[in-house]
């Protein structure tokens, strides 16, 4: 599924994507700056895969996905995967390719605005997450949002001398934290 | 797959396209190149529209990935890689050079170490592989020295293996460990040079 348009502070929206957008968020991927905790910068940038991807988002019932804008332009990407219509449960997703934006808190509107969203719209209960957890600003824009770390795991993967950790983290819907969940 | 920027001292290897078709046939087609003998250039001479096929193939291939090699803002070289065991398991495994082509016209500038260089950052210092390895014809020693500058080693040598310009010539077969790329080039060839700290955990 494609998401709905979520307009949200600071000139930040949520926005159906488009194919170009698909575009331009794989173009974002192959630079260094935008991979440090991203993949190994590596893509089949076909034209006919990009349609073949955003045609098979936009149909799968399972995901939403948006467009990050930034005063109606393009910065990044968000959705919610895999998402489990029976334990209401979902994974979350986010990528800013315009890194000279980075620290301005893009992110952060941008989860608060798929989580309520999450909530208020979707009904579901619980959505999880995998950061790295030196990823700090990535980290914190969610934790800002409400989600919690349940785990780490440590040693994930290992660039440029160091070995990574990842953050595991949760949020549940007002109403339906467990027993116990702080 | 193709890879995406990759920052050298003088060359960028960057992801291929359609514009960089018209370099590839032309190395493909000059006995230079060809003169290597071994997998230096990307496929045969063939028609534009063979080339836009197989730059799409190579998109496709999950199992490789290329780049364009960029020098002084034009395109200067290309070169490729494959995975023995998938990409899900490259960290797991070796990676192979397959192709590696420097602008016949614009050897000798050194350009090709410093691809090269660029091209074994990614292999070790970003997919953090266990090795790498590649055969070379026993007459070309710019790519032998670039090699063994980098740290490769042989481990056999095919005789006769390649016939070129009335004569066969042997096949070296390289390797080169992520210990000796460690110890060599670790401390100079980071991705990203200033490491993460643990303030940032917090």
């Amino acid at each position: 599924m494609l998401g709905p348009r979520l307009q949200g502070e600071r000139g930040v929206a949520l926005i159906p994507p488009t194919l170009e957008h698909v575009k331009r968020n794989w173009e974002w991927m192959t630079f260094p700056e935008t991979t440090r905790f991203w993949g190994v910068r590596t893509m089949d940038l076909r034209p006919e895969h990009a349609e073949e991807r955003f045609k098979k988002n936009a149909q799968a019932p399972d995901q939403v996905n948006w467009t990050i804008a930034l005063d109606s332009e393009q910065v990044g990407m968000t959705g919610l995967f895999d998402i489990n219509w029976i334990t209401r449960d979902a994974e979350s997703g986010i990528f800013i390719g315009r890194h000279d934006l980075y620290g301005r808190g893009i992110a952060s509107e941008a989860i608060r605005l798929r989580t309520r969203f999450a909530w208020d719209e979707l009904g579901l209960r619980r959505v999880h997450n995998w950061i790295a957890v030196r990823n700090r600003g990535s980290r914190r824009a969610n934790e800002k949002a409400g989600y919690r770390q349940m785990g780490r795991y440590p040693r994930s993967w290992f660039r440029s001398g160091q070995w990574h950790d990842e953050w595991l983290g949760e949020i549940f819907a007002p109403g339906q934290e467990p027993p116990g969940w702080v | 797959m193709l890879g995406g920027i990759l920052r050298g001292k003088r060359t960028v290897l960057r992801v291929p396209t359609e514009a960089d078709l018209d370099g590839f046939a032309r190395w493909a087609a000059d006995m230079r190149v060809r003169g290597a003998l071994t997998h230096a250039y990307w496929e045969e001479p063939a028609t534009r529209v063979t080339w836009k096929e197989r730059l799409a193939k190579q998109s496709e291939d999950k199992g490789s990935v290329m780049w364009a090699v960029e020098a002084d803002g034009s395109l200067a070289g290309l070169c490729r890689v494959d995975f023995s065991t998938g990409p899900d398991a490259i960290p797991d495994g070796g990676i192979g050079i397959t192709h590696f082509t420097i602008d016949p016209d614009r050897w000798r500038k050194g350009f090709g170490w410093d691809a090269a260089l660029t091209l074994h950052r990614w292999i070790f210092d970003i997919v953090h592989a266990r090795s790498a390895h590649t055969s070379l014809a026993a007459h070309n020693e710019a790519a032998l020295r670039i090699a063994r500058r980098l740290g490769y080693e042989e481990y056999a040598r095919g005789h006769a293996v390649h016939y070129g310009d009335g004569r066969y010539v042997d096949d070296l077969q390289l390797r080169m460990e992520l210990e000796t790329w460690d110890e060599r080039w670790g401390a100079s060839e980071r991705e990203y040079p200033d490491p993460l700290g643990a303030e940032l955990e917090a």
